[in-house]
């Protein structure tokens, strides 16, 4: 397939991924500002800035003691800033729009299913504004995006034709889910050590990010411990979320498009690694610190594994004429 | 739908009525289906149609100072009839056309006969700016230059006319197909009443047409579709034809010349390719034969199709055809080259470059449409009656200055065809653009994409200028059912 086509519907999948997860961060996080202590609020906007690599807006601003009406000020400017926010490159409009601007551009290769199910919670998502959502249960308009998403890989895996079109669009959002993972897990720790504590119900809030607490509920039972937490999250081969389930489909993408000109054996090579060092590598100690040095490790490598997959497939060097 | 209040008008040939009150034999079923719906169903339809196009992003894109802003073409949902013997007529009269104008296109890059014989003046050819010297010798499969035609039919109580001849990228086919798939949704049991004839298989005459031109030898072509990019108004229309034709949709970028051949950057390597169809504009086709500052284009990409190893549909150069002056000549292009007498006629047009077609231009500028040589999308134009005297005297004094680019007509009185305004029918100016198919034999789908001039009054139908569309549906030759 063309090349430019191939990296669109890669990007398109990162975009939908990306979305997806920060609806899911900010549904939990704004479901949370009904009951929820205002250190638990103020733990969560760090994890959720701290995952997109982002210092809080409002420059050294900490959030703080303060009381309700002052958090709730807060919460209302940092959902706009991460939800409508179009000069912010990493809000839910951003990822939304450029992955749908991706999808526009190859909507040739899409499901009319596909391409009408996400114009459609366009056309809904287009015309908001955070004070729209914000009257009655912002929650809900993040589940309902969720959901579209959701059903937009739904109709992807139902109704495209399983050729290297879909194939790249899933590496791109099991690739982004990696990434993604890897950096709300750190981010998560990282805010746990800013606040000092680290309370099962944060950790529940990560689980559930992950669309990991049922099962995790399911496998380890109600009493929650962070290194169960990661070992599930990372290591779990059945479920959708964990890094070794997605290195898997990556590579089985990977094995099954045929190898261009540039370094796709390389990157099938590391897709392949990825999943046996998870494997092979994670540490069984409960040692937070080693965890954390792996899951970094990790995020390098997949930042390779997408700089390869673009090198084998995108950007390599024209020079020669070829031979057949 | 009441049509009391219509403001039918002896002197301007309606498309759905005969006489006040009195509907066109094959706009019965039309007329009598309207007349028993509600105003606020008729609303439903138009909401429902307009809510389609939105849903399935069937848009152009605005780009402004802020964000670009995706626009929808405003649709009409009441369809413009077409009877089965004046589609026939319209149908033989393109064919006609299109064999002319390629024979003139292979003539006047070839031996210049029709210029050495004096049927068109020497210096409106190799004069013209849309004359590509880089074309000429060029030989093109079936002697085809012109693949895709999109020509601008009007109507008057005289008969019909073209008005232009659109052989370089036309567009809007997209439209005809968008528009006839909503309405066959909303207008389900009228449709089937009509016995309208389909225009869904355009993507497979398209292809079966760019196949048959693609180089000698070539038994399994493949085709591309060239497109400037997203940023481009007619961008869903390119992504469109490529998913109608399976093709990929290219960019420049995506594209290089390696001793005279075309390949295309996949995933896998390069791979050849034999046919463009293009959708780029000479200027920016390739910036080593044309435009040197484009980055729309493919370097090279002209000598590889001089080198006979990649078909461009349509030619470079197919614009000297279809150049406003020339179009003056196209009937005598269709009696030089074919022996005929034209089927479909042309709007009696002034050149000014002649004196005595000045001097009659501007003394009857109040009565004329005065036309840009090289103008389109309805820009740049002077429709006399219905500009200022301030206006007139600034356009005389442009056409002074430089008589040869400017052509005048008469003003046609367009025909009109109800449409839906504020819950009620009124009766606005249509023209239509059927899109003639040429590889190596002629395909025309039985449609078109019917233009409507949506400001009352108005005669510019340009969507550009606050134009919209309505669907076109052509009669089969059987008797369509009554409305039961």
């Amino acid at each position: 397939m063309l090349s430019r086509s191939a990296e669109g519907l890669y990007w398109m999948g990162r975009y939908f991924e990306r979305t997806g997860h920060l609806c899911r961060l900010l549904r939990w996080q704004v479901e949370s500002l009904v009951d929820r202590p205002i250190r638990e609020i103020h733990f969560g906007w760090y994890r959720i800035y701290g995952s997109l690599g982002r210092p809080i807006p409002g420059a050294d601003a900490e959030l703080v003691g303060g009381d309700d009406d002052f958090m709730l000020v807060d919460s209302f400017a940092l959902a706009d800033d991460l939800t409508f926010e179009r000069s912010n490159v990493d809000s839910v409009w951003s990822g939304f729009t450029l992955g749908r601007e991706n999808a526009r551009q190859m909507r040739h290769y899409l499901s009319a299913e596909v391409w009408t199910n996400l114009n459609q919670a366009y056309l809904k998502f287009r015309d908001l504004r955070i004070e729209d959502i914000w009257k009655t249960a912002p929650e809900s308009f993040y589940e309902a995006l969720g959901y579209d998403i959701d059903a937009l890989a739904g109709a992807a895996d139902t109704t495209m034709y399983h050729d290297d079109a879909w194939r790249f669009m899933r590496i791109g959002c099991f690739i982004e889910r990696a990434q993604l993972t890897i950096s709300l897990i750190l981010a998560h720790v990282a805010a746990t050590r800013r606040t000092g504590e680290s309370l099962n119900d944060d950790w529940s809030s990560l689980l559930r990010v992950c669309q990991a607490l049922d099962v995790y509920r399911r496998r380890y039972g109600v009493t929650i411990r962070p290194d169960r937490v990661l070992d599930l999250l990372v290591t779990d081969e059945r479920l959708p979320r964990s890094l070794t389930r997605g290195m898997d489909a990556v590579a089985e993408e990977l094995a099954t498009i045929k190898a261009g000109p540039g370094p796709a054996a390389e990157a099938l090579r590391l897709a392949r690694s990825l999943a046996e060092t998870i494997r092979g590598d994670w540490p069984v100690r409960p040692d937070l610190d080693l965890r954390e040095r792996v899951l970094d490790e990790l995020r390098q490598a997949c930042r390779k594994l997408h700089r390869l997959i673009v090198a084998a497939y995108v950007d390599y060097p024209v020079k020669d004429r070829p031979s057949n | 739908m009441e049509f009391d209040a219509y403001a039918f008008d002896d002197g301007v040939y309606d498309e759905m009525f005969q006489a006040a009150g009195a509907p066109r034999p094959h706009c019965r079923n039309l007329h009598d289906w309207l007349l028993r719906l509600s105003a606020e169903e008729i609303g439903g339809i138009q909401e429902w149609v307009t809510r389609s196009f939105l849903n399935e992003g069937i848009t152009f894109t605005v780009y402004g100072e802020g964000e670009a802003d995706e626009r929808i073409i405003p649709i009409d949902c009441l369809p413009r009839i077409v009877s089965a013997a004046d589609w026939r007529l319209i149908e033989s009269g393109l064919e006609q056309r299109i064999l002319a104008l390629n024979r003139f296109l292979a003539d006047v890059y070839g031996e210049g006969r029709i210029v050495e014989d004096g049927v068109v003046p020497a210096d409106m050819v190799y004069g013209c700016p849309q004359y590509r010297r880089e074309m000429r010798g060029v030989q093109p499969a079936h002697g085809t230059w012109v693949s895709v035609c999109g020509t601008d039919i009007v109507r008057t109580n005289d008969g019909f006319y073209v008005l232009e001849d659109n052989l370089r990228v036309p567009s809007g086919v997209s439209y005809m197909i968008a528009n006839r798939k909503a309405m066959k949704s909303s207008l389900r049991r009228l449709y089937r009443l009509c016995r309208v004839r389909e225009v869904e298989d355009y993507g497979r005459r398209l292809l079966q047409t760019l196949r048959e031109v693609a180089p000698e030898g070539c038994t399994d072509p493949a085709v591309v579709v060239l497109t400037p990019g997203v940023g481009n108004a007619a961008f869903y229309e390119h992504m469109f034809l490529a998913h109608e034709l399976g093709a990929e949709l290219v960019e420049g970028r995506d594209l290089v010349v390696r001793d005279d051949v075309l390949y295309m950057k996949t995933t896998e390597g390069l791979r050849r390719i034999d046919v463009v169809y293009r959708r780029i504009d000479d200027d920016y086709l390739d910036p080593l034969a044309f435009r040197a500052d484009s980055v729309l284009g493919v370097p090279g990409l002209v000598a590889a199709h001089r080198a006979g190893n990649v078909a461009l549909a349509n030619v470079p150069g197919t614009g000297v055809a279809d150049d406003k002056s020339n179009y003056a000549f196209v009937p005598d292009m269709i009696r030089y080259y074919l022996g005929e007498e034209p089927i479909l006629a042309n709007v009696p047009t002034h050149l000014c470059r002649r004196a005595e077609d000045l001097e009659y231009t501007l003394d009857n500028l109040e009565h004329l449409v005065v036309k840009e040589v090289g103008g389109a999308g309805g820009y740049g134009m002077l429709v006399g009656p219905h500009a200022t005297p301030a206006e007139r005297q600034a356009y005389a004094e442009r056409l002074r200055a430089a008589p040869a680019g400017f052509i005048a007509q008469p003003v046609l009185a367009l025909s009109r065809a109800p449409c839906v305004v504020d819950g009620r029918s009124e009766p606005r100016h249509v023209d239509l653009r059927p899109y003639v198919l040429r590889g190596s034999e002629t395909r025309i789908v039985p449609g078109a994409f019917c233009r409507v001039a949506l400001r009352r009054g108005s005669l510019v139908v340009n969507s550009s200028q606050g134009g919209g569309g309505k669907d076109l549906w052509v009669l089969s030759d059987q008797e369509p059912d009554a409305v039961a």
